[in-house]
Order: structure tokens, then sequence, then C-alpha cells
């Protein structure tokens, strides 16, 4: 007889909670909202096992028949928190019930997953085409834009492994996600390379290919002009391809000129909404000297603290860089240099550890569920954590920008708990039905 | 299921990469926290540690009397630690602030705090007024990285009178720097200038204490986890031959005196103590501590480094007439019974020498010759002795030479006489002699020369090198140098002439023209000097020593003042003032005294400098 509970995946959740849990202690413990921080940690905890329990607790397919009104519920959520929602941090992205205070993004996400999931098995046995690849995009694209117009971008980055994971995993044409990838690529690596060019005016200055690369960041007739060419070259290319005896199906070359053009033009566009920090976060990742005290400084400490750990750590409170302030939003964002350099290498590989056991489980959840809808929601949670732990561990690392995403069960954070333990309730209520179909 | 194997591939690929991209975090994971572990120790530990140095103790400098000269007494210093996020505005409200407390320009301040920024280092304003610390910790509370601490401060309590012996501190320059980094000097470190200060750098100066503090990322300071410490050690005291009460008494008698420009030596005539050594305008060594910005810069240009006593060299006059009596009373060329008339003036072919007694002084035999001081007497019997032999006694007297006092800047002055002039290859003229044997012409000394030869009057032929030290002493008290005396040479003349000699500067002053230096009680002889010289007003010199009745001297003094006059008015005064001063004598009311010499409005005294009356004369026992 099979355990009807996943405790093996319930073992890694204490354990990730568990390290959390104490790394929070002792890293807010110089904060003078210590005492908050505790009390809010451990009331999260506590409505994160009911959100388990809930989210365990009756047929997972009843989020599949009622996709419309969860769909509607996440919109509706939004819509609530843009209009009545709390400022922090300069996003609107709270609501606040009394002393208590919630982030809808974060259960905006796993709305998604559920209605996600509903539509692509409704797609049945036509995942390849592109409408399946479009179908998704228009269903998750109201709600990432509403969260983006809090505006929170780092609760939007998220949205796009979840999307990318569970739409390869439905089975969509590799082709399209290419396609949707390196649109979303180069929207948002345009962006990023002008950051760069306005830093070292010199390739400007020495180069007509920079220059002429730096000089289309607006809407001008530069960005015109290269944007015609973009289609011509397209249709030269096909031209010869042809004359070259290659016959390539056309309507390919227009929409990789389409795809290349219109990413240009909303890579403008991403460039005018860029605020500066966010700007210095990518300067810091990617020149780290020409920032030596904003962003790349933060990684700086980060990782000065992880390494300073050493194998056993400094111990718990005694952690220099942590407890004396050099590492930044140590108990939130950079929660994994102070257990780097509290509990050392021994602390900070099991992190890494479980969380490669929890995302096997989640993936070995998908495996055995007993119907699709069961296995793309738990793809889709396997990708989005997958990717949260990657970002923010390589963070800390030194591997990745700074994107203000949390390290889920082990950063501070009462909205992400909760609703982490709600995702992983769903997944070990999937887990528990596993048998119908075998 | 076929459908649903490929799903399964694809979930399979996903779980690929992922477990790939974990296991690159592994391997960093093991690239920093183990390989590179002591890399990041060490960074983490320079990232919290910030050292901060104490100024430690400097010895004290001590008179004969253990009266503390140069002393250290505690000052509080301001430290700021640059954060490494602080805005300009925050800086520029701190100087605002600091700037308004320590009385400086608020520019200045917020160039060195903006440095301290760019350079991560801490900034240190040091010997803060006292009455400011309460205002001062409040900016503690209110900005990051602001500290006070305590340090010791070099205090001078008799300020300007010892100033040009002690010497004065200063920022150590960047020159010296190179050659004492390895004594542990650093960029900010005090460090002697001139004086003794500077002469016993290296037994005065302390370690400096350091503490190692844990910061954190604002820079601030964690009081209670200072991390290590060690605390200063002082520097070794300096006993000095000085006696505080003669060179405040000369300093205040210089400083009286008609021209406020001059210098004077007292020594022990026993042994060659310097007793004293002064000279004026003088500066007070205080000034430089002051918690002002770079005060150097400023005071530096018009400060009068120069040492008078030391390193003016001036014509001795008729202090002179001393040499040139021993010239001719000891080898028996002038009988002590011979008379001259002096009728006011001297005719050597068609040139007249002119005695300074324009009536003459009548008959004059040497007693009456040289306690008259009578110029006459002296041209006629110089010219009979010859030019050779006062240069001869001139030699043994080691004029032209130094005395070897350890100060730098001191001067030899000029023998004056044939033989000198011959190795110049220029001719000697009996005019020359005329003038030589009254302490003219080209003949120069310093003031410390007539001091170390009229100790040796005195005592009968012995020249000491003068010494100011007694002893110096390592930090725990142990002594590292014991001066002894040590003689220059001697001057061996008959005991009639040392008796002839004696007696006569003994009536110089009961009767002559140092009337102004007689003390009831003391036996002093001296001889005045009034020297001509190209520049203004005559230079007033006095030379004596003293010494309870019946017993041997004990003092000689030596004064010169620029342009002061007739020495009798202007310096003896000043000589007055030592020698009671040595012999514990309470001052007398100054009685203004008829000068000797009719020299009209300008033998008026003009108007002494006042001593600054904001830094204590007198000391200040702890």
């Amino acid at each position: 007889m099979k355990a009807r509970i996943d405790w093996m995946m319930v073992g890694a959740l204490l354990g990730l909670i568990a390290i959390g849990s104490v790394a929070i202690l002792s890293a807010a413990s110089p904060l003078p909202t210590y005492s908050q921080i505790i009390q809010k940690h451990f009331l999260a905890l506590g409505l994160g096992v009911l959100f388990f329990l809930f989210g365990l607790g009756f047929n997972y397919q009843i989020f599949q028949d009622q996709a419309k009104v969860i769909y509607a519920l996440a919109l509706a959520l939004l819509v609530v928190v843009l209009l009545a929602g709390v400022q922090h941090k300069g996003a609107k992205s709270w609501l606040r019930f009394g002393p208590i205070s919630f982030q809808p993004s974060e259960l905006a996400r796993v709305l998604t997953i559920l209605v996600l999931g509903s539509f692509l098995d409704s797609r049945g046995n036509k995942p390849h085409r592109l409408s399946t690849v479009a179908g998704a995009l228009a269903i998750s694209a109201p709600v990432m834009l509403l969260v983006l117009a809090e505006p929170d971008f780092s609760s939007t980055l998220p949205f796009i492994p979840l999307l990318i994971t569970m739409l390869f995993c439905a089975g969509a044409n590799p082709i399209h996600l290419v396609a949707v990838t390196a649109f979303g690529g180069i929207a948002i690596s345009m962006p990023l390379m002008w950051t760069l060019l306005s830093l070292r005016p010199r390739w400007v200055a020495t180069s007509s290919l920079a220059a002429l690369l730096f000089r289309i960041k607006d809407f001008n007739l530069h960005l015109l002009f290269t944007v015609c060419a973009i289609f011509l070259a397209a249709y030269v290319a096909w031209k010869v391809l042809g004359m070259a005896r290659v016959f390539l199906p056309g309507p390919y070359f227009a929409a990789g000129a389409l795809i290349v053009a219109g990413a240009l033009c909303t890579g403008v566009l991403v460039n005018r909404q860029l605020k500066g920090y966010q700007r210095n976060r990518f300067v810091a990742f990617l020149v780290p000297e020409a920032d030596p005290k904003g962003a790349a400084y933060n990684v700086q400490q980060a990782q000065i603290a992880i390494g300073s750990g050493g194998l056993w750590g400094k111990g718990i409170f005694a952690g220099t860089q942590s407890q004396l302030g050099f590492v930044p939003e140590r108990h939130t964002d950079f929660i994994y240099a102070v257990i780097g350099e509290e509990m050392g290498f021994l602390g900070s590989i099991s992190v890494v550890g479980l969380y490669l056991f929890l995302v096997s489980r989640i993936v070995h959840a998908a495996r055995v569920s007993r119907d699709r809808y069961g296995q793309l929601v738990c793809s889709g949670f396997a990708g989005m954590y997958a990717f949260y732990m990657l970002i923010n561990i390589g963070m800390c690392l030194g591997f990745a920008p700074v994107a203000g995403v949390q390290l889920p069960l082990v950063s501070y954070g009462g909205s992400n708990l909760a609703v982490t333990l709600f995702a992983m309730g769903i997944v070990a209520n999937v887990y528990s039905r596993r048998y119908a179909f075998y | 299921m076929r459908q649903k194997a490929a799903y399964h591939d694809r979930l399979d690929l996903f779980w690929i990469a992922f477990y790939c991209a974990v296991g690159v975090l592994a391997v960093r994971l093991v690239h920093i926290q183990i390989l590179r572990n002591a890399y990041f120790t060490e960074v983490a530990e320079r990232n919290r540690t910030q050292i901060i140095y104490q100024n430690a103790p400097r010895g004290r400098i001590y008179d004969r009397n253990k009266v503390e000269l140069a002393t250290s007494r505690p000052a509080f210093s301001l430290i700021y630690l640059p954060g490494k996020n602080e805005d300009g505005e925050m800086l520029e409200t701190l100087a605002a602030s600091l700037a308004e407390e320590l009385h400086v320009e608020k520019e200045d301040t917020l160039g060195t705090l903006r440095d301290a920024q760019r350079a991560q280092t801490p900034v240190h304003f040091e010997n803060l007024p006292m009455k400011s610390m309460l205002k001062l910790s409040e900016l503690k509370t209110i900005f990051p990285g602001v500290d006070l601490i305590v340090e010791a401060r070099r205090a001078y309590p008799f300020g300007a009178s010892t100033g040009h012996l002690l010497g004065y501190m200063g920022k150590i320059d960047k020159e010296t720097m190179r050659r004492y980094r390895d004594r542990g000097y650093r960029a900010d470190s005090w460090i002697g200038k001139t004086g003794l200060e500077s002469l016993f750098e290296d037994s005065l100066r302390g370690a400096d204490g350091e503490m190692r503090m844990e910061v954190d990322a604002h820079g601030r300071l964690k009081r209670r986890l200072t991390l290590e410490q060690s605390s200063w050690s002082p520097g070794g005291d300096v006993h000095l031959a000085i006696d505080s009460r003669i060179q405040l008494a000369v300093e205040e008698g210089l400083r009286a005196s008609p021209s406020g420009q001059g210098g004077a030596v007292v020594l022990d005539p026993r042994n060659g103590d310097v007793l004293a050594l002064a000279s004026v305008p003088d500066f007070d060594p205080n000034v430089f501590l002051m918690p002002a910005w770079r005060p150097e810069r400023d005071t530096l240009k018009e400060l009068p480094e120069f040492n008078n006593a030391l390193s003016g060299t001036y014509a001795p006059g008729s202090t002179f007439k001393i040499i040139t009596a021993a010239a001719l009373l000891n080898d028996g060329k002038v009988q002590p019974q011979e008379k001259v008339f002096c009728p006011g003036r001297f005719q050597l072919g068609d040139r007249t020498f002119k005695c300074w007694e324009k009536k003459g002084h009548k008959l004059q035999d040497f007693l009456a010759g040289l306690t008259h001081s009578c110029d006459v007497y002296f041209y006629q019997m110089g010219l009979r002795a010859g030019g050779a032999a006062i240069e001869r006694y001139e030699r043994l007297f080691r004029i032209g030479e130094k005395t070897q006092i350890a100060l730098p800047g001191e001067k030899g002055g000029n023998l004056f006489g044939p033989l000198a002039r011959r190795a110049r290859g220029k001719d000697w003229y009996e005019g020359d002699t005329v003038n030589l044997s009254i302490g003219q012409g080209e003949l120069l000394v310093t003031p410390i020369q007539m001091a170390v030869i009229i100790a040796a009057v005195a005592n009968r032929g012995t020249l000491w090198r003068p010494h100011f030290t007694q002893r110096v002493e390592y930090a725990d008290g142990s002594p590292a140098y014991m001066q002894r005396p040590e003689v220059l040479g001697r001057v061996e003349l008959n005991d009639t002439t040392w008796d002839l000699i004696q007696r006569a500067l003994e009536n110089v002053v009961e009767e002559g023209t140092g009337v102004a230096a007689k003390i009831p009680g003391i036996t002093v002889a001296g001889k005045t000097g009034t020297a001509q010289n190209p520049h203004g007003e005559d230079n007033a010199w006095f030379v004596a020593y003293a010494g309870r009745e019946g017993e041997v001297p004990s003092v000689a003094v030596s004064v010169l003042i620029q342009h002061g006059g007739h020495g009798g008015s202007a310096a003896a005064p000043v000589a007055r003032r030592a020698i009671e001063a040595a012999f514990n004598i309470a001052r007398a009311p100054v009685v203004p005294r008829t000068p000797n010499k009719p020299t009209g409005a300008d033998a008026l005294p003009r108007v002494a400098p006042q001593p600054n009356p904001e830094l204590p004369l007198f000391p200040v026992t702890r």
C-alpha cells in the first residue's frame, strides 16, 4: 500500500522552512522591527500550513472545472490591489486587512498556473499549433500587465519560466517557443545593451555599429530605417536562398523579420519604462566595477558573506557580514548569503540539495499524476520554483542580476510563504490522487 | 499513452536542465566557500574592522627643579569613519556642524570629509577645545561614524617663554615620513620640528595606541566590540639643566627691554649648565597644537624662529675689553698702575677715535679704565700690546668658534685680528688695532659665546661646552643618557691678572657703568657693552657673573638687546632679573635709572610687546 501523502516532499519542505526560520531569526535580530518580523513569519507559517491542507483537502480537479472563476478571482484581486492597495517600496502591491497585509501578485501566479493548466489540457491533441502559445500568452498577459502596472517588475519575472515550462511540457511547438523567447530576449536585451553603451561612450565613438545601435534607442527615423532594413534583409535572404535552390516557406522569413522588428520596438518601449534602480541592477551585473556602491556592492558583500562562511559557518547570530549590515536585504532577498555565512557550506549546500529534491518530487508528482491537468500544473510549479531558486541563489553567487526575487520557503515574506505552501498542497494533492487510471 | 510518454521526455529535459544548473551552483559554492574561503574571510574581517590610532603621551621635559616645561595633557579628538554609502548632503550638514564648533571654514572641513569618504579612511580632528565637547558628542548621535576619543596632547605651560628652546611640534612632512616610516610614524603623526622637541624626538616619542574597532556597514563604531587593543606607551622624559624661574625672569626682562629684540644666556660657571636660554621676539609653541585647520602654514610665515642667543652675531663692544685686558696684563705689557690721560678723544695719524665720554675720563689707571670703560685707555694700551697679542687672547677665549651647544643654527661669530686678516690676504692697520681693543671692527660674537667667556672669567679659565640636558630617561624611568660637563678649552692666565680683571668687573657693577645690576648681598661682577652697528641704534650688551658673598660665582649671564642703546641701561636690568631669580631674591620694583650715557630721546624705553594673556605664563602643576 503506497502512502497517499508524499512524505519525502513534506520532509524537504520542513527542512527548507526550518533552515529559513533559523536564518530569519538570526538575520533580522539587529533590526528594530525584529519581534514584528518574527511574529509575522510564524503567523504566515501557521496560515501556510492551513493553506497546504486546503490545497490538499479536496480533489484538485475542481480547479480545472472552476478555471473561469479562478481566472476572474485572480484578475479581481489584482484590480482591487491597484485600486485599494497600499504603497510599499514604490509599488502598490499590498492589500491590508487590519493587521494582516497580503501580496495578491503571489497568489495570482499560482492561480495563473491553475488556469493555464486547464487551458492547455483543453488543447487536447493539437498542442503544437501556434494557437496554443498564443492562447497561453493571451490568458497570462492581462495578469502580467496588471502586476506590471503596480508596478512590480520583479513579481512579473517568474511568469516567464512558468509559461515556458508549462507550454514546453504541454507539447507546444519548440519553434513557437523559440520565437516567443527570441522576441522576449531581444526586447529585454536591447535596453540592456543601450544601458551598457551609454556607459561606454568610447565604443559608440569608435564603432559605427555601436553608434547605429545606440542611435535607435528611441522612436526616430533611424529606428524606422532599421525596421525597413530588417524586412528588406529577410526578403533578400528568402530570394537568395530560393535562387540557391534552398526552399523555405516565405512566411518563416516574414515572421522572423516581424519578430526582430517587433522586439526592437518593444525594447524601445521597455527602455523608456525602465526605472533608474532597475537599470542600475543591470549595470551592476554587466559592469560591476562601474557601480561600486550600488547594486554591485550588494552582490559583492553577499559573496563575501558566503565565501567567508567556510565549511562550518561562523555560527548563528555570529556572521559579521550579515549582523553588521554589509549584506543588504538580509532576511528577504539575500537570506541565502546569511545561511552561507552563518551555517557555512553545509548549510548552503543543504538548501540547494533540499531544493533539488523538492523540485524532483514535484516533477515526480507530474509524472505519476492521473491526468494531464495535474501533470501540467505540477510542471508549472516545478518550473516556477526552479526559476526562483536559480535566480535567487545565482544572484547571491554573482551569476544573475539582482532581480528582487525571493527564495521561497526560506526568505522572509508571509504572502510568498503561505502561497508557496498552498501550491505545494496542490502538488501533494496531485500526488495523492495518482492511481485513478493506472 | 504515447503522447504521455512524449510529455515525460520533455519533463525529463526540463529536469536535466535544472539538475545541471544546480550542479553549477554547487561547484560555485565549493569554489567560494571552501577553496577561496581564506580570501573572503580576510575581506570580511577588513570590512568590519577599523583601526583607530591614539596619540601616545610624549615624554615630559622637566627643568632642573622638576617643573614641567613640556608635558602631555589629555585632549579629545573627533574621529569620523566614512560609511560606504553616505550621500553628499549628509557630509555637508556634518561639515557645517563641525566647522561651527571648530571655528574653521566649512569648505575646508567638507573637503577633508570628502577625501576621507573617497579613500574610506578615518578622519581625525585633533585637540578639540574642551568646551565644545558636549556639542560634539551630540553629533555622535546624529551622524553615523562620528565618535570622540581621548588622546594625549602636547602642552607647554610656559608658552612663549620656552618657545625658542623647546621648539614646536607639527605634522610630519612627506620627506621625513619617507625616512621615518619604519619607526612607526604615520602620515598624520606629530613630530618635533625644531628645538629640543626635534633634538630629543626619538626619546620623547611614545608608541601610539591602536584600537581595532568593529564597525557596521555604515561605518558606525560598535562601542562594546573592541576587537583588539594595544594601549599606548608614553615616551621617555628629558630632564634639563634649565631653571624655569631664571628662564621666565630672563624672558620677561628681554620682553620689557627698550627694543624687545635680543637674546640672553645664563650659565652655571661651575659646570656649563645652561640655566636659561632666551630670545625675543619669541613665539608660543602651543599655537601649533590649537585645533585650527593647518595653523602652521599661516603662522610659520611670520614666525620669529630666529634665535638671537645662538644665531645672532653682533660686535661685542666694550664687553670685549675683558679680553683686551687679559692681553694687556697677562704678558706684562701693561702695568695696572700705569695711567693714561683721556681727553675724550684719541688721535691716530689723521683719524680721531672718540671716547664714549665726550668730556673725557681724565687720568685713568687699569682699574678705573675698565670700571668706567674708558675707550681712550684701551686705544692706547691696545696699540702698545699690539693687534696680534689681542688676537692671541681672542683665540684663547675661542672667539670665532662655535660653543657646540647641541642646538641647530648656532653661529661661530667672526674672529678679528692681524692673523685672521692676513689669512684672507688683506693688510692690518693700526686703526684696526684701535677698533679691536674696544670690541669693534669686524669682530662678531653671539650671546652664547659671550656667556661661555664670562663664565670662564668667573671660574678663572674653564671654557665649558654649554649643555641644557641633565639626563634623558627611558619611559620606565631608567636613565638613557646622563650629561657630563665637557670642557672646550682652558684660558691660562696669571692669578694676579684674574684678580685684577675680577676686581675691575666687580667695580663696574659697584660704581661703574653696570650699577643697574647691583644686588645687595650678592657679589655681581659684569661688563657693559654698547656696540655701534651700521643698522641703527647701538646694540646693548651686558655680561656678568654673580655669587653669594664669599662663595664662588654660580651664575654667568650674557644679555644682548638689539638696538637697545646703552648696555648699562638696556641689558643690565635683564641680567639683574636673571641673577635675582637665580638667588631667589624677590623682585624689587624697577626704579628707572638715569642712563649713564646721555642719548636723548632714543634712550626712552619703547613699549614692550605684551605676552599673550590667554596662555598661562606660569606652570600648571598636575
